[in-house]
């Protein structure tokens, strides 16, 4: 059960959160973990080197099952504990199949993100050309567009698969959370606006919030003229 | 059932192939399906755009579920199809957890294939450096010795999650199928390449085999010296 669980997890990244919230979800609070420092190297540590060949964050086990890439710690977690907390994928063909194709165009939305905030991290100074960052921000407003659509067709107060929270929550909010906390102007896209008031106070995610963001509670302002 | 179903498809595309052999696997041969050519732009044609508003392949419908993204598509139809073809995820946690892991190490291991196959399909000429794919073909190399540990492990015919062949081969072989299409060393990389030979023969990638490479058996050297 939970105490036979570790996870050793970054402050706000993504995806340590979005296993967080699976594991709020699956009522599997009391599992052990470890915040680690992202800037002091400790994801390259040796104890998470022993779980983690790839010496990345999150890294998972359940007694001697080791799940590191966040979406199959999710999946994993829904399945091997389908029967407690709340569902998060739903039976029916058609609400499966939204809630599928959703979690999965997240991880689209994930990369078009990245490619904006973290484009200086990730290409080194003498690669970077105006021309890439700028295509990048196109392909995050295009992106961005497709995501306020999908949630408008669906209606005011749902959630990114349909009527219930569903493991597409799981994975694609903390995405979106990360674009607000980057500076994206809820006025240009309110209804992603609206989606993340509606699920920051989500017990599961008010539960596993990046402590360092309660701490600073002010953000960037990176994604502001997106 | 098949015959409700529609593939939009383009030939030698590992997303595509997936989509393909887990049809086969879960026998639903018979489902309509149409190649079109990613050279002539048809995946940005409006018959593409009514399904996928992405503009990408695969593109994929039963009745009126969509399913594009092609995990997506893989778990939908290994859910709905549970009792029939061929189990592809197993029921046991720890045969499960390796079987998530390495579906979504799967994802990693096709991106750093990709940014060295596809470099300058998806680098503008401006923008293309040395450095940068010396970069990609060392994360390359890191990753594949990471893919012929895993398969080393497990012993000689096993497949990529354990003794039986799994929705993790469905994500990976079309990869592997891609590395040594393009020239990668099966005397490099032993335990990748008697994976690839245990693989190739299967009915549901006979079935779903690129017909391009049919007719033209030679493929690229792009990774001979990787």
């Amino acid at each position: 059960m939970a105490k036979d669980m570790t996870l050793l997890w970054g402050s706000g990244s993504a995806p340590c959160w979005r296993v967080m919230i699976a594991l709020e979800e699956k009522n599997l609070q009391g599992y052990n973990h470890k915040l680690l420092s992202f800037d002091k190297m400790e994801h390259k540590s040796q104890e998470v080197l022993d779980i983690n060949p790839r010496g990345q964050l999150p890294s998972f086990k359940h007694g001697d099952n080791i799940v590191n890439e966040s979406y199959a710690a999710c999946f994993y977690l829904e399945s091997q504990f389908k029967s407690q907390g709340n569902r998060l994928i739903p039976d029916s063909p058609a609400e499966q199949a939204l809630t599928y194709q959703r979690m999965f165009e997240g991880l689209a939305l994930y990369e078009k993100v990245g490619g904006v905030i973290y484009y200086e991290y990730y290409v080194p100074e003498e690669e970077r050309h105006d021309s890439a960052l700028k295509r990048n921000k196109e392909a995050l407003v295009t992106e961005l567009k497709l995501w306020e659509g999908y949630l408008k067709k669906l209606g005011s107060g749902s959630y990114l698969a349909g009527k219930s929270f569903s493991l597409a929550d799981v994975t694609v909010f903390p995405t979106v959370a990360y674009l607000f906390r980057f500076g994206l102007s809820a006025e240009r896209y309110p209804v992603l606006g609206e989606y993340y008031a509606l699920l920051k106070d989500r017990p599961s995610i008010k539960a596993s919030w990046p402590p360092h963001w309660l701490e600073n509670t002010k953000g960037q302002d990176t994604l502001k003229e997106i």
